[in-house]
């Protein structure tokens, strides 16, 4: 059945045939406005992203997708298992296990021996949920969150696995989730980018896993899908600073003076590429003062650094980066795409474990609790979780202190909160040694539909054409986990 | 986005002339129904194909209405597609499909798919127009649209359009002026020519080659650290100078190394097809990504040459096209025959490789081995053996000859803790159980992180007097790890612990960790404390054990850092004195003790042959004990009982120390001559190749396109649509690349020329160039291109003569200028009605700026170079710094000029400016690019130090070339930059600039200073400083204006 192509895609090809019939060749970065401008009050609206789009009402308008690379372990983290105590260091049961492929760290260990956790988990929230005490700030926000203790995902190494939840394909070549968003809906900020992502480095000590420009590129879509990287040092956006030297007079008259010339060659030619591009320095211009104004985190409270915490005042934290996530929110930024590194704990697990949720803890309660008070939290959606779970098998030596945890693909935990999810629920169960899915699995492009079906978009409808093929993010599956949607 | 000028292309055509089934039909067939009703069998519905003839039951031709397929499109309730299937079809559609039936339903097979035929060049009214067939062509098909060609665009205009085409850099001004100069009718096909024998025509034509070859100087995946892959590149330029006939471009690539005595280039052309990601992730499956490597090089090889997409046929059926999943590993096969592994790269280039040494190299590695080969020739094992049985005998019993004066404690750990240096103080297991198993001196003691021993108290030194500590260790640790501990308590930490600071001995980050030791008063203030300065040597493989270390600590008694030495395996060691304060005592009533939790993170590893002297060891000691002890150890045990280190250790002492002189020598020299063979041979560059397995691997269809799903095995073979192969011959790449070029293949010709005529053109003659199927745009002007491809098989695949062919005709030479109606009529410029206008590609952006700034380094080929990129862009999402290409330095002087198509090509994060202006980022093979027109771009442009280091180093060019007033310095400029003169009104922009900037610096040289050091390239200082940076923003203003950037 051919469920791939949809009218959306034929809006869009009129929408672009519409706008090329004005605007000739290129696609339009994130300077949508100044197009618009040009437009009229009617193109603003269209060139927002696809034209039908969003498909039925939306829940959320945006989303912050916290993305925790290494795969946090939800043995210690979420997924309570109070039984395994009685297994601990005993090897895993062939019964559970199931000839299930296992990667080439640990499949040469001539023992799986199960590890429980050594954290002590105890009860938060109106529903009593389980945690683990290295989240005690997560205590605060589990009435707002949801809780997917069943995702799982068909990788099992971190490139093909991380490459899968952001793309939709375990080989790269495909857009990323939120170059898909960007394409799909478009701006609601016409000085921002549509898709911005921040990176925070690890606070682990073993070394950690490495990032691909991939994650947030726009794959097969043109260019000014892919995600723009607002960086904690140097320039936040590649090359915004003016040489030093140059004032913001003489950056004027630069710019007038192109703008000058540019509309003589305008007339010349009767390109109208070349207005796009008059309109596109002005952007530039504009993204010189909104940028910084938007990065500049001295106006905010002590009350708002305090519910961050003390690392919010330090660049590139994941406490700043979450706190940027809530400004770019409030700017109507489309998907904000955080990536919190360090998460690979093969070994020394007790120890890096808690070191990454120090960092990480606070502030994703904080802009939970930050986001709601500000009344963003009902049209914002929030994700958070990792590429893959970890085993409940010790990879390397288990002792009573310390084990370390391989990848494990059959299941693991993420939340969801805000825009159309429903608060303080736990969807889905796992088998007792945290190993297999027991109840509502939830695979990767599941979660990759529900994220699509929060912002109004059927998953199967936003579609581009490529190769022949009508490409989605989804590829030919994804159902959306509607038990938790309001 | 891409696809939806199709219909409306078509429309030029629909009005008098009968149904084209191909170009109006087949697309609706092909995008709405063969996904039920067409190739792929799995899905098949109702046992319907559309993608072949259908017969009288659904089409009775002449007579829509009485049409099953007609019906059903149209019908209220059973209409198909069905609503599952999306919309239904468009009136306008359902109209097509009608007339063509009402016509007589006429069916061909898709047009790719039949070989084209050439056709004879049609009549036009206005053959003053035409110079050569193409014009012909384009302009039948501008007469039946009824609209005319647009003049010929000025010469300067042309001049540079046509320079940038073939060489990707704008003409110099002496060039224009020669060329202005030339007033003969042949001026600009004298110009091509001149441009086609340029060096820089190779390069041009390697740009767009390098993204259908995915090219990049790194492994794209995980760690992404680099590959050396530059001579393959080199060699698509060279092929293009050289004018290698297309055919040959396509064989060597595929199947150079299987030619008959194939040449070293003929090789390394076969790079192609290893220009794929390769990974080697810690854990990753072996088969998994030899299966990904495969599948890569099926995709570009039929995306590149045949403009196919095979690769949708890994997984089941292509739903469009007549390519089974059987076809898809059939062809897969020819691939599959490599001595590849699945994980590989974590050096640099993955196997198969060839090696490419400089004359010089080879004949240093040449005698390096005859040396070698001579040396180990003189070298009689079966005597060595004779005479080690004999030392051995003579020298057990004479006994071990290991240091004894001064002996304060001596641990040997062969199975427990006594002491056998006379003193008796026996060691005890405080917590744990340490295991003693095979040491370096017979056993050692294995800590397991667990276990912790105490010594008492021993060797409770003072700083006043000299000591010496010696020891086996080898650890298994990762972190700064305590080895030997006999501290007060955990605060004041007086007394002295010998440590291993971090080290990350496993897995990607192997490295050693440094070897410290304190002596301590009050920590953490009063102490020395000194570590090696470099790391202990690591482990070459993880598999291989890690490795011992003979640790000797010999302390003076001065008190000063200075007075602490160590020597690792005896020698000595540059050491830092991380602190070197110590004004009291280091004694202690504790214990000396291992594996103390309370001290630190407790010891993971083995100790052995643990010596304490109240004296310094001299070297000539220390070398006695770690060469000596062990092999005594050794010695004791019966040959066979030996393990194979120990028997290398014994043997290796034997030759080195005991043997006689003639043996210590040759033995001494094949070492080194084999330690010098191996560094040169590291030093030699590689490349990566194509190669064929002695046995080749099996391949069988993968269920699902899964490397653990084996269906049917199958033997290499071409999808049934396309000629067959030739007869009896063999199945491999050689042949494969034959058939490809045989001038009956309906696609290789073709796609060749679609990707020629975008570079020229912004857009193939079939837009969709990586597509060709049933779901691809049908071509523009299929005529057009048929005669082409007919014509670049018949001139022998002369690839210089098609680019000669299409730059000098009409209709590229047209002026690009729009009119409202053309625009609106043709916005993609398919008929071309005038001549090509876009911006120009990212390499071609930056290198404008160098050239007319005169910065441009105009070298060709040799490794990448790594231009100016913002700090820490690697670093950011980088593994560490143990692999290459994590961390970013950019070149220095005279390579931070070189052309862009030399940037280092990192997958995972490629060059920023590049990737801007919609360069792929190289992870797979890319068939055309986007051209997208964003704020990123302008930013880039105005503050990129390339582009403010070359508006410096073009004002400076001004300043100094350009003439004295400001008219006429503007002019100049503006002429490097666009190739014309500027206009009264631009000048006037532009001097109004100069002007303010002149003012504004004047009042604040800092400032222009400040502007003028951007980059590595030093001002001229001779010049007015404020003068320089006026013209500074002057320049940077003319390098943004959109007629710079843009080939008109």
């Amino acid at each position: 059945m051919q469920d791939d192509l949809k009218a959306a895609e034929d809006y869009a090809g009129r929408l672009a045939f519409t706008r090329r019939h004005f605007f000739a060749k290129t696609s339009t970065g994130i300077g949508v406005a100044a197009l618009a401008s040009l437009l009229g009050p009617e193109a603003e609206a269209s060139s927002n992203g696809l034209t039908g789009l969003p498909h039925f009402a939306a829940k959320a308008k945006r989303v912050i997708f916290l993305h925790q690379s290494g795969a946090p372990s939800q043995v210690d983290l979420f997924d309570y298992k109070p039984q395994l105590k009685k297994f601990q260091a005993t090897e895993l049961p062939e019964s559970v296990r199931m000839g299930q492929r296992i990667t080439g760290m640990t499949s040469g260990q001539s023992s799986l021996p199960v590890a429980s956790s050594v954290f002590k988990f105890s009860q938060f929230g109106k529903n009593g949920t389980w945690l683990s005490e290295l989240i005690p700030h997560h205590g605060k926000i589990v009435d707002d969150i949801c809780l997917i203790k069943t995702v799982n995902t068909e990788a099992i190494n971190h490139d093909p696995a991380i490459t899968f939840i952001q793309t939709g394909s375990q080989q790269p070549g495909r857009p990323s989730l939120g170059s898909w968003v960007s394409y799909g809906l478009g701006s609601e900020n016409h000085n921002l980018p549509a898709f911005v992502v921040l990176i925070s480095q690890s606070s682990a000590v073993n070394v950690d896993q490495p990032l691909f420009s991939r994650l947030w590129g726009n794959g097969f879509l043109p260019s000014n899908h892919q995600g723009v990287n607002f960086r904690s040092s140097g320039d936040p956006v590649l090359y915004l600073s003016d040489p030093p030297g140059v004032d913001k007079a003489t950056r004027r008259r630069i710019l007038d003076t192109v703008a000058t010339l540019n509309q003589r060659t305008a007339e010349a030619y009767g390109d109208p590429e070349i207005e796009t591009r008059i309109a596109q320095y002005e952007m530039a211009y504009r993204m010189q003062t909104s940028v910084p104004e938007l990065m500049d985190l001295s106006k905010e409270s002590e009350a708002t650094f305090e519910m961050y915490g003390p690392d919010s005042r330090k660049p590139g934290s994941y406490a700043a980066n979450c706190l940027l996530a809530r400004r770019l929110a409030e700017r109507g930024v489309r998907f904000i795409q955080l990536y919190k590194r360090g998460w690979d704990q093969h070994n020394d697990l007790p120890r890096d474990l808690a070191l990454q949720c120090k960092s990480v803890d606070q502030p994703s309660a904080a802009l939970i609790q930050d986001l709601k008070q500000r009344g963003l939290l009902d049209d914002t959606l929030v994700v958070w979780g990792g590429e893959f779970g970890r085993t409940v098998y010790c990879q390397g030596k288990l002792t009573e202190t310390n084990y370390g945890r391989d990848h494990h693909p059959r299941c693991f935990t993420m939340w969801m909160a805000g825009g159309g999810v429903k608060p303080g629920i736990s969807h889905g169960e796992t088998d007792d040694f945290c190993y297999n899915v027991a109840s509502d699995p939830v695979h990767v492009h599941d979660v990759q539909a529900t994220v699509l079906q929060c912002l109004g978009v059927d998953h199967k409808r936003l579609t581009f054409q490529f190769q022949g093929r009508h490409f989605r993010l989804t590829d030919v599956s994804g159902e959306v986990v509607k038990p938790i949607l309001v | 986005m891409l696809r939806w000028f199709l219909p409306f292309a078509a429309t030029f055509l629909c009005v008098a002339k009968p149904v084209d089934f191909d170009r109006e039909i087949r697309p609706i067939l092909s995008d709405r129904c063969f996904a039920c009703h067409g190739p792929d069998e799995k899905q098949r519905m109702a046992n319907l194909r559309l993608d072949l003839k259908v017969g009288p039951d659904l089409i009775n031709p002449g007579d829509a209405t009485r049409s099953k397929l007609y019906q059903r499109i149209t019908h209220p309730k059973l209409r198909m597609p069905p609503v599952s299937a999306g919309p239904a079809l468009t009136a306008k559609q359902t109209e097509l499909i009608k007339r063509w039936i009402d016509e007589g339903a006429k069916w061909e097979l898709h047009w790719a798919y039949q070989p084209p035929q050439r056709p004879s060049e049609p009549e036009v009214k206005n053959r003053a127009w035409v110079r050569n067939p193409i014009d012909s062509f384009i302009l039948a098909r501008l007469d039946k649209e009824g609209l005319k060609p647009s003049p010929e665009a000025d010469r300067i205009t042309l001049l540079r359009r046509v320079t940038f085409d073939l060489t990707g850099l704008p003409p110099t001004p002496t060039e224009i002026e020669s060329y202005l100069a030339d007033k003969s009718p042949q001026a600009y096909e004298k110009r091509v020519a001149t441009l086609l024998a340029s060096p820089r025509y190779g390069e041009r034509m390697a740009m767009q080659w390098m993204d259908f070859a995915r090219y990049a100087d790194t492994h794209g995946y995980h760690i992404d650290s680099h590959r050396e892959q530059w001579h393959w590149r080199d060699w698509v330029i060279d092929a293009f100078n050289t004018n290698k006939p297309y055919d040959r471009f396509i064989v060597e690539q595929l199947a150079g190394d299987l030619l008959p005595n194939a040449t070293l280039d003929q090789k390394i052309a076969t790079g192609f097809n290893r220009n794929h990601m390769i990974n080697f992730e810690g854990g990753a499956i072996e088969e998994e990504y030899q299966n990904e490597y495969v599948i890569d090089r099926v995709e570009t090889t039929s995306a590149a040459f045949m403009g196919l997409t095979m690769g949708c046929a890994r997984c089941h059926d292509h739903k469009y096209d007549p390519i089974t999943q059987k076809d898809f590993y059939r062809f897969y096969a020819f691939f599959n025959t490599i001595p590849e592994k699945g994980l590989d790269g974590r050096k640099g280039n993955a196997a198969p490789l060839l090696q490419l040494p400089s004359p010089e190299q080879a004949a240093l590695f040449a005698d390096v081995k005859q040396r070698l080969k001579t040396a180990e020739a003189s070298f009689s094992e079966s005597k060595v053996a004779e005479l080690q049985a004999e030392w051995e005998t003579s020298h057990a019993a004479s006994g071990s000859r290991a240091p004894a004066s001064g002996l304060l404690t001596h641990y040997e750990f062969d199975g427990g803790l006594t002491d056998s240096s006379g003193h008796h103080q026996r060691g005890r297991v405080l917590k744990g159980e340490p295991a003693f198993s095979a040491g370096i001196v017979d056993k050692a003691v294995d800590f397991d992180g667990e276990s912790h021993v105490d010594f008492g108290n021993i060797a409770a030194f003072n700083p006043d007097r000299p000591f010496s500590i010696a020891v086996w260790v080898r650890s298994n640790g990762i972190l700064e790890m305590p080895i030997l501990q006999k501290l007060s308590n955990p605060e004041s930490r007086r007394g002295f612990e010998l440590y291993f600071d971090e080290a990350i001995p496993v897995g990607d980050l192997r490295r050693g960790a440094r070897m410290g030791f304190r002596l301590t008063h009050q920590w953490p203030d009063n102490l020395i404390d000194v570590q090696t300065v470099d790391r202990l040597p690591s482990t070459s493989k993880d598999s291989a054990p890690r490795p011992w270390y003979y640790v000797t600590v010999n302390y003076d008694g001065s008190g000063k850092a200075s007075g602490l030495t160590m020597l690792i395996n005896g020698k000595p060691t540059r050491l830092d004195a991380l602190k070197d304060r110590l004004t009291g005592t280091t004694q202690n009533e504790s214990s000396l003790q291992i594996g103390n939790k309370s001290l630190g993170r407790p010891y993971k590893g083995q100790v052995d042959d643990l010596r304490i002297y109240d004296r310094q060891l001299t070297i000539a000691e220390a070398l006695q004990l770690v060469n000596d002890q062990p092999a005594d150890a050794s010695l004791w045990m019966a040959p066979e009982k030996r393990s194979k280190d120990q028997a290398y250790r014994l043997r290796d002492y034997f030759l080195t120390y005991q043997a006689p002189e003639t043996y210590r020598a040759l033995y001494a020299e094949i070492n080194r001559l084999k330690e010098e063979q191996g560094r040169l041979d590291a030093e030699i560059p590689t490349t990566m190749v194509m190669a064929e397995s002695a046995k080749p691997r099996d391949t069988w269809v993968l269920g699902r396109g899964d490397y653990r799903n084996h269906g049917e095995k199958v033997t290499p073979g071409v999808p049934a649509v396309l000629p067959p192969l030739p007869k009896n011959a063999p199945l491999n790449r050689l042949t494969l690349a034959t058939w490809l070029t045989d001038p009956s293949h309906p696609l290789t010709s073709r796609v060749a020329i679609n990707h020629f005529w975008q570079m020229y053109f912004g857009m193939g003659l079939v837009k969709t160039s990586e597509n060709f199927g049933s779901q691809g745009d049908p071509p523009a002007n299929p005529e057009l291109l048929d005669w082409l491809a007919t014509e670049f098989v018949r001139t022998g695949w002369d690839v210089k003569g098609m680019q000669r062919l299409i730059l000098t005709s009409a209709a590229y030479r047209q002026s690009s200028k729009e009119t409202r109606e053309l625009r609106e009529r043709d916005p993609e410029n398919q008929l071309l009605a005038r001549g090509p206008r876009f911006r120009l590609p990212a390499e071609m952006l930056r290198d404008n700026a160098l050239a007319v700034s005169g910065l441009l380094n105009e070298k060709v080929g040799g490794p990448s170079v790594y231009p100016y990129q913002p700090k820490g862009l690697w670093e950011e999402i980088a593994y560490g710094d143990v692999y290459s290409a994590q961390s970013y330095s950019p070149s220095h002087g005279q390579d931070l000029y070189r052309r862009s198509m030399y940037d280092f090509w990192k997958r995972t994060s490629p060059p920023p400016s590049l990737i801007t202006f919609d360069a792929p980022d190289r992870e797979k093979c890319s068939a055309r690019r986007t051209i997208t027109n964003t704020p990123l771009q302008a930013l880039a442009l105005l503050n990129d130090p390339t582009f403010v280091e070359s508006a410096r180093a073009l004002a400076q060019r001004t300043l100094t070339q350009g003439g004295k007033d400001a008219t006429q310095r503007v002019a100049y400029a503006f002429r490097l930059a666009t190739g014309r003169s500027p206009d009264t009104r631009e000048i006037a922009a532009l001097r109004d600039l100069a002007k303010a900037e002149l003012a504004q610096y004047r009042g604040h040289q800092d400032e222009a200073v400040k502007l003028l050091s951007v980059g590595e390239s030093r001002y001229d200082t001779k010049l007015d400083t404020a003068e320089l940076a006026a013209w500074t923003t002057v320049a940077s203003a003319i390098l943004n204006l959109d007629e710079t950037i843009t080939k008109e």
